[in-house]
């Protein structure tokens, strides 16, 4: 039966096809794709279906709620599992956006770590500096997005340690990171702040190795792989939403687990 | 091992609606390329930092094609050193249910490490299935302990 609300004008049927591929990109989320019908689309999009960027800033959209209720969440005091220190994967799982032999390594004795933004001090830091701060290890899995994971065992100050050492402003809203392999990244103060944060300079106990982000490299128990960038050379405290190499190609940004 | 995907993630999963760009979400670059024509395993190896691992470690680990529906051509049985010294990898190959596998020496430098995994990248199946079933006469095994390097790759999928 025709639908007593059924406006008299409809919007054209082949935008749903013209998006096709959109929605079967998103098949693993079913939910969502279950309930992407042409009405739900011009609810979002305030009946502009007919611009790709319209539908695309409305999942957009959604990704930014549930960035939010993910932070909503968030209890800043809960720890993730930890492992007992035998089942450690040795070497750890190289993964990046690039395959290995593309890696350019870091030399630690030029390299410096680059502060700005909303700290009290702001000189560069070099690896000495990092091995003179308190040492936290942690036996945590590494969760990929892509489904795979595995038991790594990291060593290194807290990045709370960190960020205290150099007068950062704790109430500022992100934590961001550049590398030297221009993946850059950011993440909440909330997680930053965290004592499963670390700033991983050692990896089983030996040296971070080349592969894995020599000489420092983000590790967080608490969000996916992806958030944790390699090859560190700058860390900035603002207040202005940082983004990320995956975020900006629509990955979640909060992306906790 | 631990290849499940936690239930919280896919429950996460269901209320976001972003990667809508990708498919492939990790990989712009394919993971595990055979080496280039005319470059020795050996090199090859070395271009992929090798990184130290206990030989005890390895053994029965899965053995991956580097594609992206990650084939399993076998389990590593054990390590060996061949005749010349080098150190060839044992890999109970092919079969079905368990029928019909049988060993094969790969080299090391043929191999990769894959997080818990091994993958081979010089050869493709079809290669393998034409290597000689292996024997052991004239080789020594590899002590559990030894350790040994394996180059890297990023997974193929």
């Amino acid at each position: 039966m025709r639908s007593p609300f059924r406006p008299d004008v409809v919007p054209d049927t082949a935008i749903l096809a013209d998006h096709k591929p959109l929605i079967r990109s998103l098949e693993r989320r079913g939910l969502i794709r279950g309930s992407l019908s042409l009405g739900a689309l011009v609810l979002l999009t305030g009946c502009d279906v007919k611009r790709p960027e319209a539908v695309e800033s409305a999942l957009l959209a959604i990704s930014r709620l549930n960035d939010g209720v993910q932070a909503l969440l968030f209890d800043p005091n809960r720890l993730a599992p930890t492992y007992p220190a035998s089942t450690i994967l040795r070497p750890p799982k190289f993964n990046a956006y690039y395959d290995v032999m593309d890696v350019k390594p870091v030399n630690g004795t030029t390299w410096r770590l680059e502060v700005s933004g909303r700290v009290a001090d702001k000189r560069p830091w070099t690896l000495q500096d990092l091995r003179a701060l308190p040492q936290t290890s942690m036996v945590i899995k590494h969760i990929c997005v892509e489904g795979w994971s595995y038991i790594g065992g990291w060593s290194g100050p807290t990045l709370r340690a960190f960020l205290e050492h150099i007068g950062a402003d704790l109430r500022a809203k992100y934590v961001a990171f550049k590398t030297a392999d221009d993946y850059p990244s950011s993440i909440d103060m909330a997680t930053a702040l965290h004592p499963q944060t670390l700033l991983a300079i050692q990896y089983g106990g030996d040296t971070l190795a080349d592969p894995f982000g020599f000489p420092v490299r983000l590790r967080m128990a608490t969000k996916l792989g992806y958030k944790n960038p390699k090859w560190i050379t700058a860390i900035e405290v603002t207040n202005t939403y940082p983004g990320g190499y995956w975020e900006e190609k629509g990955f979640p940004w909060f992306a906790g687990i | 091992m631990m290849r499940s995907v936690p239930i919280r993630i896919l429950l996460g999963s269901c209320f976001l609606a972003a990667a809508m760009n990708l498919v492939h979400a990790q990989s712009t670059t394919p993971g595990g390329m055979p080496p280039p024509p005319g470059m020795s395993l050996a090199e090859s190896t070395a271009m992929r930092f090798p990184q130290p691992v206990r030989v005890g470690d390895l053994l029965g680990r899965e053995v991956l094609r580097p594609v992206e529906s990650q084939d399993i051509l076998g389990r590593v049985r054990g390590l060996v050193r061949d005749r010349d010294g080098r150190i060839v990898v044992v890999v109970d190959f092919g079969g079905f249910l368990g029928f019909g596998t049988r060993s094969i020496a790969v080299p090391v430098d043929a191999m990769v490490l894959l997080g818990q995994d091994m993958e081979i990248v010089a050869f493709t199946p079809e290669q393998l299935r034409q290597f000689p079933t292996f024997s052991p006469s004239g080789t020594t095994e590899v002590a559990n302990d030894t350790i040994i390097k394996v180059g890297l790759a990023k997974p193929s999928h």
